[in-house]
């Protein structure tokens, strides 16, 4: 599981997480909402440490990541998969190679091997026709399934997406939402950033509402969108739905 | 104009001689180029690096090379140096490959350091979250980028080392602008050989310009973002 104890964050004089405290149970998919700036990026990348908490600790499987020397940090990073939203997939890679690229460097599996588990999981988000292509040759939603697929080759135990579909024009958001359920639906832990509310509804086990670096509600999606409790997150939910 | 034609007539023998002079001339070039890029690599990974020593180190090393004329680099590489620890002969070709690959080391890490913070910080991130290390992403994943942005700026900087190279007329290695000063001292004429090396120069510019150019747009054409 992972356990974010007292995380706070600081860029320089701005205080961007504020005493930040979540446990993410294994096979629980938890959505994190709130408006923008109030800290959600930072807070998902605080648990791979693609930024360094100022203070408290990240836990996975119990291990604290902040006292973690640099070659465990990548260890660390092995088990957790990471979405981006805007996908950052490496462009002088074709599809399969950007999927079979950190399984052979990082793991060290044989070109086969590698291939083997691409094509499977190019099938799965159905892109196996363009395993040859570059992406810039790809939609944004193709973009975003493979980018979904190169974090699965790792076989990672945890994902963590970043608003995965904000970026996508309208008709793509299903297609990449429908990748994220089923992955849902098999079983992975998540963490998920999504501004679709029906979506968050649809998925969650657990509903996490930020506003100011702090979270302010953590409650089941029912209980959440019907009720809750909070004057921001009201507000927020008006605004939004 | 008559008397040109006849002194182009006169030194006819020696005008491939002059022309030869251009391979020294890129020679140079391409060796100094080749030490250049690899210097640069190192120097901008300094640079960008968390290591204070080494960024110091690596940023006065350009700040000098950068700071002093090239042709008196070169002077205090060939004549200068070897006095002083004893050194006798130094072959005037390696010394002003190295001199040059050490002055180019300078510009190109400063050429590939831009294009290594042109990178989108979402591909050091998506490797990082990849469990993918440092060398490995740099060597992967970032360098390929960075390096396919500056290849024109690249291409300039061999440009630069082509035409430069004429300085190491000053330390007897007969590229082609010695060679031009030769055949003007052998025929007491300076126009037709010297005008033979001016052409010749420009002309090997104008077509590394136009390879650069092709470079450029087949580049940009396969741009993948
Ligand atoms: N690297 C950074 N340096 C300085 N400020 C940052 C940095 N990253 C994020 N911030 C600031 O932190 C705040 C929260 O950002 P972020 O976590 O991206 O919020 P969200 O994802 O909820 O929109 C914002 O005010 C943003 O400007
Ligand atoms: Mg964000």
């Amino acid at each position: 599981m992972i356990k974010a104890e007292h995380v706070f964050k600081d860029f320089g004089s701005t205080k961007v997480l504020k005493d930040v405290t979540l446990d993410i149970n294994k096979g629980e998919v938890v959505v994190i909402i709130g408006p923008s700036g109030s800290g959600k990026s930072t807070f998902l990348r605080c648990i791979n440490l693609l930024e360094q908490p100022t203070k408290g600790n990240v836990l996975i499987d119990d291990q604290d990541l902040v006292s973690l020397k640099q070659k465990q940090v990548t260890k660390v990073r092995e088990k957790v998969g990471m979405v981006f939203q805007h996908f950052h997939l490496f462009p002088h890679k074709t599809v399969l190679d950007n999927l079979i690229y950190a399984p052979m460097k990082v793991k060290k599996l044989s070109k086969d091997e590698a291939v083997k588990r691409a094509e499977a999981l190019l099938e799965k988000v159905g892109l196996l026709d363009k395993k040859n292509q570059y992406p810039n040759k790809l939609s944004g939603g193709q973009k975003q399934r493979v980018a979904i697929a190169r974090a699965l080759a790792m076989e990672p135990e945890y994902m963590l997406f970043d608003e995965p579909t904000s970026a996508l024009d309208p008709e793509m958001v299903k297609e990449v939402l429908d990748v994220i359920q089923s992955l849902a639906e098999s079983g992975m832990t998540m963490v998920i950033v999504t501004h679709e509310m029906g979506f968050a509804k649809q998925v969650a086990n657990k509903v996490v509402f930020m506003d100011d670096g702090r979270i302010l509600e953590s409650n089941t999606p029912a209980a959440f969108f019907s009720n809750p409790k909070t004057d921001r997150a009201k507000d927020f939910l008006e605004k939004i739905l | 104009m008559e008397h040109v034609i006849t002194g182009f007539k006169t030194i006819a023998p020696s005008i491939p001689y002059i022309i030869n002079g251009i391979w020294v001339t890129l020679g140079i070039a391409l060796g100094a180029a080749i030490i250049g890029f690899v210097l640069g690599i190192l120097l901008s990974l300094c640079k960008i690096g968390k290591i204070k020593l080494l960024s110091g180190i690596a940023r006065a090393y350009t700040s000098i090379f950068r700071g002093t004329p090239l042709i008196m680099q070169l002077a205090l590489a060939y004549f200068a140096i070897p006095q002083l620890i004893g050194l006798n002969d130094v072959n005037p070709t390696t010394c002003a490959i190295v001199t040059f690959g050490l002055n180019s080391g300078a510009y190109m890490s400063e050429i590939i350091r831009s294009g290594i913070n042109a990178v989108d910080k979402g591909q050091f991130e998506a490797a990082s979250a990849l469990g993918v290390g440092y060398w490995p992403m740099m060597r992967d994943i970032i360098l390929p980028q960075a390096i396919k942005n500056i290849l024109p700026a690249m291409m300039n900087e061999f440009i630069t080392l082509t035409k430069d190279s004429a300085i190491v007329s000053t330390i007897a290695v007969t590229d082609m602008m010695r060679r031009s000063q030769i055949v003007s001292a052998e025929y007491y004429m300076y126009f037709p050989p010297m005008f033979v090396a001016f052409i010749m120069y420009y002309i090997v510019v104008l077509i590394l310009t136009a390879v650069g150019g092709r470079i450029e747009r087949r580049l940009s054409r396969s741009d993948q973002s």
